[in-house]
């Protein structure tokens, strides 16, 4: 039981990590940013462009140059973000919403197929795998990197949550959310915040992406995809839009895919999972913490 | 640091070749929430082929694709054999080992002066391992002039390409696909050369029953091969009633955090777990299977006998590792010229299937010998008289229901981090 909820959390924060991504962007610009799981699959191609040219990593250093390579590749995905909104989604802000719906599908693929041709097709191994002992806590079997990625989960979305309700630039963002327009009246610079909010969002799945490389071991040019689902999922629970939910939404999937599993054998975990999702948006719409939208005249 | 030399001029053009492609083709529409909801299904294959396009132009400037064309007289000119194999997608690496054991037997039979005096020449046409892509490549393939076929390798996107083929009159050898579904529609012209689910899991039986097993765990991932063997698997445990099938699963191919699966496994404390899916997934399994603390056996399918499994797992959670395997080029005694001769020509090691690729256009090219013709039916009527060829899992003869006569599945073990024969289980 505590293994499972265990199992769950872990696979939750990682789901957590990319949801928040999709949540804010949509919050924002209300876009589904479909490339936004191939940003975590490219954020751990870039850890290991990164691991592998630096060269062979003592055993004791791993963890201190895997805070490092994380640090540089959610530089280097936030400004891949960057690049693809202004590309791809700027230039149709007004257009219908199918349009940008569909260059994000197209942004998706290109960003998959030039992986794979750049890197080519095969999986890579991770030059830098985690692995550590293991111990026994109220029955769950633990280990070490397992606490190190979900501590590493929780600092960056902590940060981020503070940093949406305390600084300006996250004022901002929270303004353009509740109305784009009457933001921009009040002097918000949209495209400067848009820009930003596709850089953190990048930035958390280019992490999510390292975290899953060093912590698997296996990284492959579509490795995103089904995450990627599972996250837009996670971030419609909490209630698409919500930093929040998009939080609590990755930690209940996980949950409700541990839970499964367990009771109704592994074939049927995904059918129990998305049909409690369906039925929870019958009952409750808006998700576990969205708010119901009026609309504006 | 070259390995992203071109990245940055690759995705600037991609991006920029989808944006405008998406401006010009669904800029003008006006579509309704309910199209689109049904347009949601369709928009990623039409998004597949333009962006596989456009980023294949970028980086390479021309097309393999945009090639072909040309001479579609069957009777002068060289000999076309098609393959559908999938080249995009998440079967590609299998893609590239299935078309350049192809081409070396290609290289080789033309060297030698070709087959009816002619020459051959492959015409690789991307199946995607998609149903709907497979049958698309299989008619611009016949549309090609293509005299027979070498493709196949996921079973649920070969199976439309069967009609296809045998409405050509096109005589198939099946290199990989091997699913029971192909071997039900009881077409004439088509003959697979790798052993099928059902004679692997009776290999896999076999050797739980002879290792002296109590309880076994099948897991599969949901695809047709998989399953397929899963079940012939516990449907064979049934019949031989001394191992009981302790836990049968399923996962999710594609996903990285098989916690779930590792943690009912260890519930059901099976002497041995078989999965039967292919590496990417199984690698994963495995290491996390050990990350769990199981100290039971493991055993894999073919689908999973790949030197990634072995990386992806770690080497010291692989050792040990037991797999049910056609003969591959390391198990098979004097291939060690033919594998020099493929890591020459391609600079790469020969993978899964490389050989039943190569063995497919032998093949093919002994019935066209034999038949002293292209035609369909008489080429037909060379594989079904063929007796004795000698390819990499043995002499070569069909059955009445055109699958080898013997499966020729043995059980191979991994040791120093590489599959070593362990049981021929003869």
């Amino acid at each position: 039981m505590t293994q499972l909820i265990w199992n769950g959390l872990f696979v939750g924060s990682f789901y957590a990590l990319i949801a928040l991504g999709y949540s804010m962007v949509y919050g924002i610009i209300k876009l589904l940013n479909f490339a936004h799981g191939d940003i975590y699959m490219v954020g751990a191609f870039i850890g290991f462009a990164v691991l592998s040219s630096v060269g062979v990593i003592p055993a004791s250093m791993s963890i201190t140059a895997l805070l490092i390579v994380l640090l540089l590749t959610m530089i280097i995905t936030g400004g891949i973000g960057v690049g693809i909104e202004y590309l791809a989604y700027r230039p149709l802000r007004n257009s219908p919403r199918l349009a940008v719906l569909i260059t994000a599908v197209g942004a998706s693929f290109t960003l998959e197929y030039g992986v794979s041709a750049i890197a080519g097709p095969n999986p890579k191994v991770f030059p830098v795998r985690l692995e550590g002992e293991s111990f026994d806590f109220l029955g769950a079997r633990i280990s070490a990197p397992q606490i190190v990625l979900m501590v590493i989960a929780v600092v960056l979305m902590l940060s981020l949550n503070s940093y949406i309700q305390r600084t300006s630039m996250g004022r901002a963002m929270r303004a353009i959310a509740l109305d784009p327009k009457g933001a921009l009246l009040m002097g918000v610079n949209v495209n400067k915040i848009i820009t930003w909010t596709f850089f953190i969002g990048s930035a958390l799945a280019g992490a999510a992406g390292v975290m899953a490389g060093a912590y698997y071991g296996k990284i492959d040019f579509l490795m995103g995809f089904i995450i990627g689902l599972k996250a837009f999922t996670a971030a419609v629970i909490g209630g698409i839009g919500n930093i929040k939910g998009a939080m609590l939404g990755g930690l209940l999937l996980g949950l409700l895919e541990a839970f499964g599993s367990q009771w109704l054998g592994g074939q049927w975990r995904d059918v129990f999972t998305f049909g409690v999702l369906i039925a929870f948006l019958t009952l409750k719409p808006t998700g576990l913490l969205g708010e119901r939208v009026t609309e504006r005249v | 640091m070259s390995y992203f030399t071109h990245q940055d001029s690759v995705i600037y053009l991609t991006v920029a070749a989808v944006t405008v492609f998406v401006r010009r083709v669904f800029g003008l529409h006006v579509v309704t929430s309910k199209e689109m909801q049904t347009m949601k299904l369709r928009i990623p294959k039409v998004f597949a082929v333009g962006a596989v396009a456009a980023a294949m132009l970028a980086t390479t400037g021309c097309g393999g694709i945009l090639g072909g064309g040309g001479d579609k007289t069957a009777d002068s000119g060289p000999i076309k054999i098609a393959a559908v194999i999938p080249m995009s997608g998440s079967s590609a690496p299998t893609g590239v080992y299935m078309k350049n054991g192809m081409q070396l037997a290609v290289n080789e039979i033309n060297a030698k002066g070709g087959v009816l005096g002619r020459q051959l020449a492959l015409d690789l046409e991307d199946g995607a391992c998609d149903p709907t892509q497979a049958a698309a490549a299989a008619n611009k393939a016949v549309s090609n002039g293509a005299v027979i076929s070498v493709g196949g390798y996921c079973s649920g996107a070969t199976l439309p390409t069967l009609p296809i083929f045998s409405k050509a009159n096109i005589p198939m050898i099946i290199p990989a696909a091997n699913s029971q579904d192909l071997v039900n529609q009881k077409l004439p012209n088509v003959f697979l050369i790798n052993g099928t689910g059902v004679q692997q899991a009776a290999a896999a039986v076999k050797f739980m029953v002879k290792d002296g097993m109590k309880t076994v765990a099948l897991v599969d991932d949901n695809t047709s091969y998989s399953k397929d063997i899963a079940a012939e698997t516990k449907k064979d445990l049934a019949s031989e009633g001394s191992v009981k099938t302790a836990l049968a699963t399923s996962v999710t191919a594609g996903e990285s955090d098989y916690s779930s699966v590792v943690h009912d496994i260890m519930g059901a404390k099976p002497d041995m777990v078989y999965w039967t899916g292919y590496y990417q997934e199984g690698g994963l399994i495995i290491n996390q299977l050990k990350a769990a603390g199981y100290q039971g056996k493991i055993m894999v399918a073919d689908g999973s006998v790949d030197p990634s499994l072995v990386t992806i797992a770690g080497a010291a959670n692989a050792e040990g590792v037991l797999a049910t395997m056609t003969q591959t080029p390391d198990t098979i005694k004097g291939a060690e010229t033919w594998i020099a001769d493929y890591t020459k020509a391609f600079g790469a090691a020969p993978g899964p299937y490389s050989t039943q690729s190569y063995d497919a256009v032998r093949v093919a090219a002994e019935a066209m010998k034999q038949a002293k013709s292209t035609d369909g039916d008489a080429v037909t009527k060379a594989l079904t008289a063929i007796d004795g060829f000698q390819i990499f899992s043995g002499p070569l003869k069909f059955t009445p229901e055109h699958t080898l006569s013997n499966g020729g599945f043995q059980i191979l073990a991994v040791q120093g981090g590489k599959f070593v024969l362990k049981d021929t289980l003869n």
